[in-house]
This record gives structure tokens, C-alpha cells and sequence, in this order.
């Protein structure tokens, strides 16, 4: 299905009121099957329309309600395909008010973006490890303090591109890592879940 | 030594937060260029200047043939995990190649890339891979 067939189909199916399997309309909307699609090039210079950043100021039933960080309205419409990411794949029910989140979709005529993927609190985070507690990693992030709490079951290390393990134990104070993780909002810490370690 | 020149080149991509923002990136500014923004199609390469190689510094990992190009340059960024293809222009500086030398990144369909020498906007990073993802091997090229 092209991008123009699938805009297509999702505005008949959203604005018409019918039941959308996936905002991708046909099949999986798993991450990797989403962003294989061809997409057209669009204006680098302009922002992308088919997505949204900002935090959630509203829940009305499958529609989240946010407000960009420039201060701009959207409405995200997530489907029963939508991949959804809050420190790990999860479901919609996962998304409350106050959560930042980067969307992407499909921009709908009435203004509504029908999401392909959304991810909740997600950062990426290049840091300085200062230090390590039991479940806790002290970061720098450009001279800021940042909190990382280590998630049972959920966190892993990668250190020198090695497969992910859970074992944290070759992290050193001192060295540079990278850190997906979920902020807990309003706050300066995360969850953390991966840690690619420059050891 | 790895020389880029002006050919189509292997390398890491991950991305990063600008403008407007929330959270841990609420501070980070428009970036060097003045014009970056997490919802645009942008990205930050590590030789748009001498101030930004002192930086940035790929030579440390034998990445020497970067060539040095300016705010508002293209570049056409393709995942070898999915041939996804994105265009961006660069609207800052990064990222900081020399803190991760060596690292390497592999698709599950065995191809790779190692050095990490484009940043691209989350909007950027969202049309050509999942985010949680962080980092993917790419093919960096200044052609269309």
C-alpha cells in the first residue's frame, strides 16, 4: 500500500467512524514493519506532519490530547495496531496525563494523527557515569544531574556492542554511556532501559 | 584509516532532542545552527566547523575524510536494517564520535556499521527506525 492509498483508507476509516485494525491499515504496525514503508522526502526544513512531540494534557477514549513543547495542539488517535513504548512495549492503557511523548502516524484531514508508533517518556541520553548504587546510576548530562533507577527484569547493558545482558556490573564511574530510558515525568530521574556502555 | 571523501559511507546513527522540549532535553536549545527542532527532518553532523570537529573529533577513530559542511546542508540517510530512507539537513553539531571509537551496530539481517557519525532528529529517527531502538547502522550520502 503506498502512502497516498494508506492516507486514503485511514481517513475513510477514522473520520468515517469505522474500526481500524492499525493505523498502518494492513497488517503488522510492529516498529520494524512500519518504518520499512517507502515514505515520500518531505521539506527537512519544515516540521514533519506525520509527527507529533509534546506531553499529554488529555485522555478521551483512544484519543490522546497533547500539547507540543512549542506549545501547539494535537489530537493522536491510537488504534488497537498502534505500537506503543513506555520503558518497554506495552498498551495503550500505559499512556496518563503528563507523559511526554514522540508520535508518529498518519496526519489525517481533519488534523487528528493516526499513530503508526508512540513512544511515552522516552530519552535518549548521552551521559557521564558519576556513580553506582545498588539500583541506582548517577549520570552528567551536560552539567545536569540525572537519576537512573535500574528496572528488575528490564534493564540491560550493552558494552562494546555485545549482545544486551542484564548484568550491570562491568559499568564504570567515569565513562560515557548512552541511555534509553523513561523519564519519570517532572522529575531528573528514568527508568533505564538499555545502557550502552563505551567500556 | 577510513577516508569518506565525498562518496556514499558507512556509519552509526542515533538521535537526539532540540528546540522545544521536554523533559531531561527541556534545556538543549536550537543547536548550533540556531534552527534545530525534535520535529523536524534535521540532523547534527560532527564536521561543520573547526569549533565542532575540536569536539567532536571522528579522527580519534580513524574516521579522517569527513568533509566539513555547513547549517542547511542535505543529506540522505538510509537504515541498512530496512533500506528506510530519510532526507535531512544539518541544523547542529554531533555527535560526539570520539566518546564511543570503535562501537558497532548490526541489523538481525547481519549488516553493519560502526563510529557514530550522524544525529538525527527524533522526527528524522522515527521515519526510518523505532526510537527505543537508539542507535542504527546507516548509509550517510550527500546524493540523492
Amino acid at each position: 500500500m503506498t502512502d497516498i492509498d494508506r492516507r486514503r483508507f485511514l481517513n475513510t476509516a477514522v473520520l468515517g467512524g469505522a474500526t481500524v485494525v492499525g493505523a498502518t491499515a494492513l497488517g503488522s504496525v510492529a516498529p520494524e514493519a512500519a518504518f520499512a514503508d517507502v515514505q515520500p522526502d518531505l521539506d527537512p526544513s519544515a516540521p514533519d506532519p506525520d509527527f507529533a512531540e509534546g506531553r499529554i494534557t488529555g485522555i478521551n477514549g483512544s484519543m490522546l490530547l497533547v500539547t507540543g513543547s512549542d506549545k501547539s495542539l494535537h489530537r493522536i488517535y491510537v488504534t488497537s495496531g498502534t505500537s506503543i513504548w513506555k520503558l518497554r512495549p506495552t498498551g495503550a492503557d500505559a499512556a496518563q496525563v503528563g507523559d511526554g511523548l514522540y508520535a508518529r502516524g498518519v496526519l489525517l484531514d481533519d488534523g487528528t494523527l493516526a499513530a503508526d508508533a508512540v513512544w511515552l517518556n522516552i530519552v535518549n541520553l548521552t551521559v557521564l557515569i558519576t556513580s553506582i548504587g545498588k539500583d541506582v546510576i548517577h549520570f552528567d548530562h551536560h552539567g545536569d544531574r540525572v537519576v537512573g533507577h535500574v528496572v528488575l527484569g528490564t534493564t540491560a547493558a550493552v558494552y562494546n556492542s555485545t549482545p544486551p545482558v542484564s548484568d550491570l556490573t562491568q559499568l564504570k564511574v567515569g565513562y560515557h554511556a548512552q541511555v534509553i530510558g523513561a523519564w519519570r515525568p517532572d522529575t531528573n530521574e528514568v527508568d533505564l532501559a538499555t545502557v550502552y556502555s563505551a567500556a | 584509516m577510513a577516508s569518506e571523501v565525498d562518496a556514499p559511507f558507512y556509519g552509526e546513527s542515533t538521535w537526539f532532542c532540540c528546540g522545544n522540549a521536554w523533559g531531561p532535553c527541556g534545556g538543549t536549545g536550537h543547536g548550533a545552527c540556531g534552527t534545530c527542532n525534535s520535529g523536524s527532518l534535521q540532523c547534527a553532523w560532527p564536521n561543520t566547523s573547526d569549533a565542532c570537529y575540536a569536539i567532536t573529533r571522528p579522527d580519534r577513530c580513524g574516521r579522517t575524510g569527513l568533509l566539513r559542511w555547513g547549517c542547511g546542508h542535505t543529506f540522505y540517510i538510509t537504515s541498512r536494517c530496512n533500506n528506510a530512507r530519510v532526507t535531512v539537513r544539518i541544523a547542529d553539531c554531533g555527535p560526539q564520535t570520539d566518546l564511543f571509537c570503535g562501537e558497532r551496530d548490526c541489523c538481525s539481517n547481519g549488516l553493519c556499521a560502526r563510529d557514530r557519525l550522524m544525529d538525527l532528529t527524533p522526527a528524522a529517527f522515527s521515519r526510518i527506525a523505532s526510537l527505543s531502538a537508539g542507535k542504527i547502522p546507516v548509509l550517510i550520502s550527500s546524493t540523492a
